[in-house]
């Protein structure tokens, strides 16, 4: 099957008119359609179409290691992945096959060109190679899917497919039926097929609306802003992975452990904890479009630059108390609520920011009054401990202190809960019977029991920076490190309460796996990459990896340039450059000549000693033997052999020369 | 394991070959953009790729529909020639008569043959040639095994043919053109008439049910000819065998000198005439007897070797000349048997006949051929053997045969590297290039 005329060129125009290449596909499309009206053609051996098939190949790969290594920055700006990008450039990078195949003498690709397994058994077996292909209609479809991939969301893109299906399905119609049959039942399938689409489409948004929030409700990697549910209650042993989430660049005066937060919350309903009233707004960047202001500010802070991935380019930032800015921070769209967690959206995979704090900033909202309140069914055994302290007459920072060191002295760490009675809560068990848990047992009763006492609180959630790594030379975060703690208003400020024993940290190591350190050597070099990978513009190759097609191009045109070329090509059949044949200058053709301006000449196709018995020159069979093997027998003459061939075939001449002219 | 393997590659090869009877070309290439599309348009966020899966989608459905509904009546009627031969492009004539009173145009025919695919046991025993330079993955899977057996069992190759338009009970006669891929049957359940759908992506399909065969010769070379030499043999009842020619008191024709006749019987006249030596024919029991013993014991159901051997004997049968002597084809398969040809007796199609249909045996050992062949060796002037390989077995057969003075020409046919050691005497013949080795003789 051959598409019709100008079928192939639309199809490239419309690929170049959807993905904007419309000044490249234009000399493409005028370069395949002439084929039709030029003459000339190359030949090309299979070899040839193997190679030209290899190039498109290299072509492929050197375009995809480019775009891998380049759309980073184009991504963050809401650009598409490298790899809808190399499937657009598709009918580019293998223009080079099918402009082969029109403008070969043959006019089909063989399909050993596009495996190797058939290229092997081809070699081995000559007479078993398949048949050749033609590309025309594969090159048509292959222009209208990677147009597609341009994502053009007009009535264009539809109506052009339409108008290219009904062209390519008009030449191949069954001439059985009128027109008039096939031009309402094209009519139909594009009414169907346009309905179809925007069915589809809804079906995955309502699909995959219904799946996120699956998903979302089983694991989320990022802090959800809005709800956070602890494990209050939670029977038997907590476990956490140790991968590295975060990394803290080194500095001066960094006290560890330090907490990056990610969240917090204001509403305690057993055993989760809820944002309320925490709508997210956006921020608008600095001039340079990487530096992200909470407030207009301010006396200087301090700063700590963290490195963090993020999933599809979104997530919550960790931050530090009191952050106030954001610096280079390379992404589309920052927003924050008033609890003060901050998104970032479209951004890299790989994140470094520096984040600028200090403690009054302003990244909290003030305090309302869902900070002082207790849930009922918590408030009798959290109004009994605060009267027990006597926390009553006291100042904000003085009720503080009393809380820290309460739950210093009497509670102690542990991540294992047994039983408890069923009339009890998670927080009485803590607080009346076992006096131990884990981060958010903690936290959770420091915030219920600050708000008993008139103190505004919340809870937070986040990591605590503490592992140097000798490894990577900066401070690592692994998961284990996620924590929870409280934040108290005090003196018009949100300040960090920990009150989880220190000891925390020691047992969250000894529950380390013994291939931590295999693991480290293994993320260390994943980041080491994402960093490479997503620092373009900085120290990335990828912008020269564009280069690597010159030498390809080049060493294409350079081998197809010394193969042989078809009629019409450079002229005429005796300008092609051929290799000249064995045996070439043997002196029989001279006798050859002879004998033809003689009127004895041989025939066409006529093998010389079948020549020479015919026209009865008998004395001609040494010379004949001699020449036969001078031009066939790979192991050819010796030089004495070759003088032979010389001087008989001379001294022919010479003997009759006379005779035969005369003749 | 290789159940499932089986019953999936069993199954695969039966949706391939509807969808290759329903698709036409557009269709099938409709069908793979419609893949293409469900992959790229997976995410309908991504891209539009799911505008084009859902227009070819339409297209495909819209075209299946229109196909449901075809109103033509057909009868068929094959005209096959008595023989075809192996790779040889053959052509045979179809009738197709209209039985409706509408003119039917655009029609496509297709021939039915039986259904290729191999049982479970023969999967299992298979090996395809050359399947040890597969990978590690296609020898344990199978699957290029399963398409060779396929493409074996099918055993031909037969091009559609468009149809001329039919006239309103009118009928029209076709030529169609087969290539057969190997010897033997190859058996035809019908015929089926194909229309496709005013798209053109889809065919409605009529079949009528045509049982016939076709028998394909072995595939043979061209080949110098072979000088037997031997004498003549004694031959009991030979009379009623030699029905034309011998050595009667009856004179019936003048034929080249060989090895044996007596002087008397030379022409000198003829002699002088053609410049070699010629002798009178009488009408008697004493003539030229020679066996062609093909080697049949291979472990494998289907190789190469074997199949080379036979074409090897096949093209030995056609030419030896037979109105002067008998030939013999003699092997074992279920029994020993021999076949004769010449001398008005059999025709030599009649050997190629039960070439085409020979099998390997593998419950007998070569001795049981050694067996049979000396229980006729004392009518034999020659032996031609074309075996399988050269063990001790067969050495000891050709010992046998060359002690009891019968003059025998030895052919081997094997891999290039079983032939290494062949004596000098022994011609060997290369798997995939025996025109060449004949050539050589």
């Amino acid at each position: 099957m051959t598409p019709p005329p100008l079928l192939l060129g639309a199809a490239l125009l419309f690929w170049g008119w959807q993905i904007g290449f419309l000044l490249i596909a234009l000399p493409l499309a005028v370069l395949i359609e002439a084929a039709r009206a030029l003459t000339w053609r190359l030949e090309l051996s299979g070899t040839d179409f193997h190679r030209v098939t290899d190039l498109s190949t290299l072509l492929i790969v050197v375009s995809g290691v480019y775009l891998f290594s380049t759309t980073g920055t184009a991504r963050s700006a809401g650009g598409p992945r490298a790899m809808t990008l190399l499937f657009q450039w598709l009918p580019l990078l293998l223009f080079p096959l099918i402009a082969s195949q029109v403008y070969s003498t043959v006019g089909r690709v063989p399909l050993t060109a596009f495996f190797w397994g058939l290229r092997r058994q081809a070699a081995r077996d000559p007479a078993a190679q398949p048949g050749p292909v033609d590309l025309g209609y594969l090159y048509f479809a292959l222009c209208i899917l990677s147009a597609s991939a341009a994502n053009r969301r007009t009535l264009d893109f539809y109506a052009g497919l339409c108008a290219l299906a009904g062209w390519a399905l008009w030449s191949c119609r069954s001439r059985r039926f009128s027109p008039l049959w096939w031009a309402p039942l094209l009519a139909v399938a594009a009414i169907v097929g346009y309905g179809g689409h925007i069915v589809l489409h809804r079906l995955q948004q309502a699909v995959e609306q219904t799946a996120f929030e699956y998903i979302f409700s089983l694991i989320h990697r990022d802090a959800d802003p809005f709800r956070a549910a602890t494990a209050l209650g939670h029977l038997g042993s907590l476990k956490f992975s140790d991968r590295t989430v975060l990394r803290v660049e080194p500095r001066d005066g960094l006290r560890v452990p330090f907490l990056l937060r990610e969240a917090s919350y204001d509403v305690y309903n057993s055993p989760a904890w809820v944002a309320s009233d925490a709508t997210f707004t956006a921020l608008q960047p600095e001039a340079d479009g990487e530096t992200w202001k909470f407030a207009s500010r301010q006396s200087p802070g301090e700063r700590v630059t963290v490195s963090a991935y993020l999933n599809r380019g979104r997530g919550v930032l960790a931050l530090p108390g009191g952050a106030f800015e954001i610096d280079r921070l390379a992404v589309v769209s920052v927003r924050r609520n008033r609890l003060g967690a901050v998104t970032v959206e479209e951004g890299l995979g790989l994140v470094t920011y520096t984040a600028l704090f200090a403690p009054d900033g302003p990244l909290d909202g003030p305090a309302i009054d869902a900070d002082l309140r207790v849930p009922p069914q918590e408030a009798p055994v959290i109004s009994r401990i605060a009267s027990e302290l006597n926390l009553g007459a006291l100042s904000p920072s003085e009720k503080l202190k009393i809380v820290e060191a309460y739950f210093r002295q009497n509670f102690r760490y542990s991540v294992w809960k047994g039983e408890r009675a069923r009339r009890q809560t998670a927080l009485e068990e803590f607080f009346l019977q076992s006096r131990s848990g884990h981060c958010e047992y903690f936290a959770t009763a420091t915030a219920l029991l600050l708000r008993a006492a008139g103190v505004p609180a919340r809870y937070a959630v986040g990591f605590s920076v503490q592992e140097w790594s000798r490894l990577e030379q900066r401070w690592i975060v692994r998961a284990r490190h996620a924590h929870s703690w409280a934040l108290a208003y005090v003196d018009g400020a949100w300040r960090d309460v920990d009150t989880t024993p220190s000891i925390w940290a020691d047992a969250e190591r000894d529950e380390a796996s013994i291939l931590e350190p295999l693991r480290d050597l293994w993320s260390w070099g994943g980041f080491l990459f994402s960093r490479w990978r997503w620092s373009e513009g900085q120290s990335g190759v990828g912008e020269y990896a564009a280069w690597l097609l010159i030498p390809l191009v080049l060493l294409l045109v350079w081998r197809l340039y010394s193969r042989r070329v078809g009629r019409g090509a450079r002229g005429t059949p005796e300008s092609l450059t051929l290799a000249p044949r064995p045996g070439h200058d043997s002196e029989f053709y001279l006798i050859e000549r002879r004998l033809d301006a003689a009127g004895r000449g041989r025939r066409p196709s006529e093998p010389a000693s079948t020549w020479i018995e015919r026209i009865h020159a008998t004395e001609l069979r040494p010379i004949v033997a001699l020449h036969y093997r001078y031009r066939f027998d790979p192991a050819g003459l010796d030089a004495p052999e070759r003088a032979a061939l010389r001087t008989s075939a001379e001294a022919w001449l010479s003997g009759h020369h006379v005779h035969t002219a005369a003749r | 394991m290789k159940h499932l393997l089986y019953r999936w590659f069993s199954s695969f090869s039966a949706f391939q070959y509807r969808l290759d009877r329903r698709f036409t070309r557009a269709g099938a290439l409709a069908l793979g953009v419609l893949g293409a599309a469900a992959v790229i348009g997976l995410d309908t966020n991504r891209t539009v790729g799911y505008q084009v899966l859902t227009l070819v989608l339409a297209l495909l459905l819209i075209s299946a529909v229109s196909s449901l509904v075809f109103r033509g009546r057909f009868t068929a009627r094959r005209v096959l020639p008595r023989f075809a031969s192996v790779g040889v492009p053959l052509g045979y004539r179809v009738a197709i008569a209209n039985q409706t009173d509408r003119r039917q145009e655009g029609l496509v025919l297709l021939e039915e043959l039986a259904d290729p695919r191999p049982s479970f046991e023969e999967f299992a025993a298979a090996r395809e040639p050359g399947e040890e330079r597969r990978n590690w993955f296609d020898r344990q899977v199978g699957y290029p095994r399963w398409a060779w057996l396929v493409s074996q069992k099918r055993g031909a190759v037969v091009t559609p043919r468009p149809l001329p338009p039919l006239a309103p009970g009118g009928e029209i006669e076709v030529g169609v053109e087969i290539t057969p891929l190997r010897r033997g049957h190859v058996r035809f359940i019908g015929l089926t008439i194909a229309r496709p759908d005013p798209l053109g992506l889809v065919h409605a399909l009529k079949t009528i049910r045509l049982p016939q065969s076709l028998l394909v010769l072995p595939k043979r070379y061209p080949m110098p000819e072979i000088r037997l030499g031997g004498r003549r043999k004694y031959q009991p009842g030979g009379v009623a065998l030699a029905s034309s020619v011998g050595d009667s008191e009856e004179f019936v024709a003048l034929r080249d000198y060989r090895a044996g006749d007596p002087m008397r019987r030379i022409h000198w006249k003829s002699w002088a005439r053609v410049g070699r030596p010629v002798v009178r024919e009488y009408q008697d029991e004493f003539f030229v007897r020679h066996a062609l013993v093909l080697d049949t014991f291979t472990e494998r159901e289907s190789s190469l070797v074997f199949e080379d051997a036979v074409s090897v004997a096949a093209s030995i049968a056609v030419s030896v000349e037979t109105q002067e002597s008998l030939l013999d084809l003699m092997f074992v398969g279920p029994e020993a048997y021999c076949f004769t040809a010449g001398r008005g007796v059999g025709h030599t199609d009649q050997l190629l006949e039960v070439l085409a249909c020979v099998g390997p045996c593998r419950d007998k050992p070569f001795r049981a051929l050694h067996r049979a062949v000396m229980e006729r060796h004392a009518s034999l002037s020659g032996c031609v053997c074309v075996l399988l390989a050269w063990d001790e077995a067969r050495r000891e057969f050709v010992r046998h045969l060359e002690a009891l003075g019968t003059p025998t020409r030895v052919f081997v046919v094997g891999e290039r590297g079983a032939l290494d050691a062949l004596p000098g005497d022994v011609h060997p013949l290369e798997v995939g290039r025996i025109g060449e080795g004949l050539a050589r003789l």
